[in-house]
């Protein structure tokens, strides 16, 4: 303990030297700017920038780019909550309360719950990667791809628990999202999925044109077509800062969102964005009220916002600990650090004291800045919603486009974008949930692929699901929260008949 | 940022007059060299140093352009159908001879082939080597081959996708040695390698400078390479062809090159330039830290190592055919 706070002394000797300070504020500057931008996320934002890095050294290099990370899960919630667009696709549950909020005048509240919830969670999940590093490291490990068909699973069982109107309609647009998903490269045969002979297609539908087009698109496209147009809401500067039952009802969220963010975080795939949803999920299972879920709920904010920040610092354990990848964006942050001749793997720690606790100590500093950038924008931000609606939307969807656009420098995304952005407008008109779409399309890829990897390690058999404690005790898990919502159900369905019959009796009499 | 302005700069190029750019001297526009892979892979790492080493010969601004997808299809189609005229080039690896094989072996249109690039030069080639966890029993490639012979299919083995560079080279081995492995595709290199860290796969092939700190930690053993020498920083691992599998042989290499078509002065001042910027020491030293060994080759001599290495690819990946048609 002691040794590790001698570390991390040393670290902030590192991190407040002028430049790494400087490099710090300008990744979470540039974080926040992707992240508020729709469409441009962390990675396409971390890709466009690590050239520029090449002519700085390791240190530098990755505190920039780890700013940019961590910093676009500030801005994300930004247009999330005032458009109803996710600025990265981690921001997508904050749109439906966030957005809700809005609508109740309460923009600013959820804007600078959004900032603190970012901010608690940022810090106290440095704690736990400093802290825990490579013990949890060589625990993510040991998830494999049978660890994580059951995680997915697991986690498309709770989303049943996520629908706040009829379950049937949000598991057939779960169902919708899987199927959205299987299109692309089969990644075990190599054959072409409904690609049509467009090459582009072979990738998939990318998560971010996706998310934009079901929730930006569609609701510029829902807006336009109600009969008075939608009123202008004329924020207060009073009531920017949130109440105090407001304050009050986010302190668990945030609580929980930090530890639930971070141990989602060190598992690889797209950990931010799974980080969200559990999180909203978990919020609304534990609420006492969960039918504010959807109207606005300030704990449906302040979890989902602070998991995905969480989880940034989450990814960096196997990252930092072991040289491992957990998923794209510290894949290229690795190359960063590679590129300066710094070997990532487990002797990284040893070998470059001064990078490691440099680059936690920066980590601690960062959050200090962002929080300090992030509340008084909010105030700027809210007066966004004081544009009228024609000039708005159509900047709106110039921004949507130009950003989903650079993520690959593709058109086929912006057709994907105006696809689904028509899509998710049928979808509202007939009253269907458009999130359990998106969480379906994050996570057909991973859940299809580690269940044919798994088959393809056991020869073809199931029982590897069992055999293997970690996936057996996950499956065993997601059996008893069938088995909970079967009880539930039949208990209903007996209330239903009960009244029912209670009904005849009345007409009897 | 930078892509927008080379592409603002590409577009501009195009719709200056046609016959003025026949007059002007090559090259006197920016240079796109397109990397067909996301940044922070190979191709990217690779195509970075070279185009600030050919900046620096040429006196012409040349960018990095990322035009990723379908497994580098995208990027290498957009160079094939790019004008012949020497500003957009190609930074190519072994998957373009790869794809077109695997198209044929689907009787799909291939998206490009093979003849519609002119090849200017090889800027590396890593020979890519067989690592195992430290704790399986094999301790030479003898005792892996001989296990695998004892237990078909048994044995498994983790790559970076299905016809992925990794996954060929495990299949070359196959193939020479006459033994059967269980391949697990995963999205990537990192992935694989992720994978038999935590102990789900037995074997993997690899290329040095990602798997050296796991074999210095020793988590990992290295038994041999694929190489036609020794691997440099691993003078004690012997090279498949020393163990008696010449055909075992396979690189992950990183070359340039131009639609076909492009005139032949042009290709001449490339492979020119090429030549110097190899000699840089920026370019030495950029190549250094990511411990990838320049080997140059150009003209006859990089034609007939992209023609060997293709022959083995295509052989490669016919032998692997359908996936599921040999259950």
């Amino acid at each position: 303990m002691l040794e590790t706070l001698g570390n991390l002394g040393a670290g902030f000797s590192v991190a407040l030297s002028p430049p790494i300070l400087f490099y710090a504020f300008v990744g979470c500057v540039i974080g926040t700017l992707v992240g508020v931008l729709p469409g441009v996320g962390p990675l396409a934002g971390i890709s466009l920038l690590l050239p520029a890095t090449f002519g700085l050294d390791a240190t530098r290099a990755i505190v920039m780019l780890a700013g940019i990370y961590y910093g676009a899960m500030y801005g994300g919630s930004t247009t999330s909550i005032l458009m109803r667009i996710p600025g990265e696709a981690a921001s997508v549950m904050t749109c439906i309360d966030g957005y809700a909020m809005a609508r109740k005048g309460r923009a600013g509240a959820a804007l600078a719950i959004a900032a603190v919830g970012s901010y608690v969670a940022g810090t106290g999940s440095i704690v736990g990667l400093m802290a825990l590093a490579p013990p949890l490291a060589t625990f993510a490990l040991r998830f494999g791809p049978p660890e994580y068909t059951a995680l997915y699973v697991l986690g498309l069982l709770v989303l049943a628990y996520m629908s706040s109107g009829s379950m049937v309609k949000s598991l057939a647009m779960a169902a919708l999202g899987l199927l959205l998903g299987m299109v692309g490269i089969d990644q075990m045969t190599g054959y072409f999925r409904y690609a049509y002979g467009v090459v582009e297609l072979g990738d998939g539908l990318g998560v971010v044109p996706v998310a934009v087009g079901l929730f930006g698109v569609a609701e510029i496209l829902a807006s336009a077509g109600q009969p008075a147009p939608p009123e202008v809401i004329k924020p207060r500067m009073r009531e920017l800062l949130p109440t105090r039952q407001e304050w009050r009802e986010s302190g668990w969220p945030i609580a929980r969102g930090t530890v639930l963010g971070f141990l989602i975080g060190i598992l690889p795939g797209s950990a931010h964005i799974i980080a969200s949803f559990v999180s909203y999920a978990v919020e609304k299972r534990w609420s006492r009220h969960p039918e504010q879920f959807g109207h606005g709920a300030v704990a449906g904010v302040a979890g989902p916002e602070s998991a995905n920040n969480s989880a940034t610092s989450g990814a960096m354990v196997p990252m930092l600990a072991l040289g491992v990848p957990s998923g794209p964006i510290p894949a290229v942050m690795l190359a960063a650090i590679m590129v300066h001749g710094v070997a990532p793997g487990p002797l990284l720690i040893q070998q470059q004291p001064q990078l490691f606790w440099g680059f936690i100590a920066s980590m601690y500093v960062g959050n200090v800045m962002l929080l300090i950038l992030n509340l008084p924008l909010v105030g700027l931000f809210v007066n966004i919603l004081r544009v009228p609606y024609p000039y708005l939307y159509p900047a709106i969807l110039i921004f949507a486009t130009l950003g989903v656009y650079a993520v690959n420098n593709s058109v086929v995304d912006v057709w994907i974008m105006l696809v689904t952005g028509l899509l998710g407008w049928l979808l509202r008109k007939l009253d269907f949930e458009t999130a359990p779409v998106v969480l379906g399309v994050v996570l057909a890829p991973l859940l299809e692929l580690s269940l044919r990897q798994s088959l393809a390690m056991s020869d073809g058999h199931y029982r590897i699901f069992v055999q293997r404690p970690i996936a057996a005790t996950l499956l065993a898990a997601g059996g008893a929260l069938v088995l909970l919502n079967l009880y539930s159900f039949v208990r209903r369905g007996l209330d239903w008949r009960a009244k029912l019959a209670l009904a005849e009796k009345g007409e009897a009499q | 940022m930078r892509q927008g302005v080379v592409t603002l700069f590409t577009l501009l190029a195009l719709v200056t007059p046609l016959a003025a750019m026949a007059q002007e001297a090559y090259p006197s526009r920016p240079i796109t060299l397109v990397a067909p892979f996301p940044p922070g892979g190979v191709a990217d790492l690779t195509a970075r140093p070279v185009a600030a080493a050919m900046e620096k010969v040429l006196r012409n601004p040349v960018g990095v352009v990322n035009k990723t997808g379908a497994a580098g299809a995208v990027g290498m189609q957009y160079v094939a159908a790019s004008k012949p005229d020497g500003y957009t080039l190609l930074l190519a690896l072994s998957s373009i001879s790869i794809i077109p094989e695997a198209d044929k072996v689907f009787d799909r249109p291939p998206a490009f082939t093979v003849d519609q690039f002119a090849p200017i030069a090889l800027i590396s080639a890593d020979p890519t080597i067989l690592v195992v966890p430290a704790d399986k029993p094999w301790k030479t490639a003898k005792d892996f081959i001989e296990d695998a012979r004892k237990r078909p299919g048994q044995i498994s083995y983790s790559s970076s996708g299905i016809y992925g560079t990794l996954h060929m080279a495990m299949e070359l081995l196959s193939h020479a040695a006459g033994i059967r492995l269980r391949h697990i595709p995963t999205p990537g290199a990192g992935p694989a390698l992720t994978a038999i860290l935590g102990g789900h796969v037995d074997a993997l092939a690899s290329g040095p400078a990602v798997v050296l700190p796991h074999l210095k930690s020793g988590k990992l053993r290295a038994l041999a390479g694929w190489g036609d020498k020794r691997v440099a920083a691993l003078p004690d691992v012997p090279t498949f062809k020393e163990l008696g599998y010449p055909d075992a042989e396979f690189y992950i290499w990183a070359g340039v090159f131009a639609p076909k078509g492009t005139p032949e002065p042009v290709l001449a001042k490339l492979r020119e330039t090429l030549r110097v910027a190899v000699g840089e020491p920026e370019f030495k030293g950029a190549m250094d830290k990511l411990e990838t060994p320049i080997v140059f080759k150009q003209g006859e001599e990089f034609q007939k190592f992209f023609d060997a290495d293709a022959r083995r690819l295509a052989a490669g990946v016919r032998k692997v055919g359908r996936v599921e048609d040999k259950k």
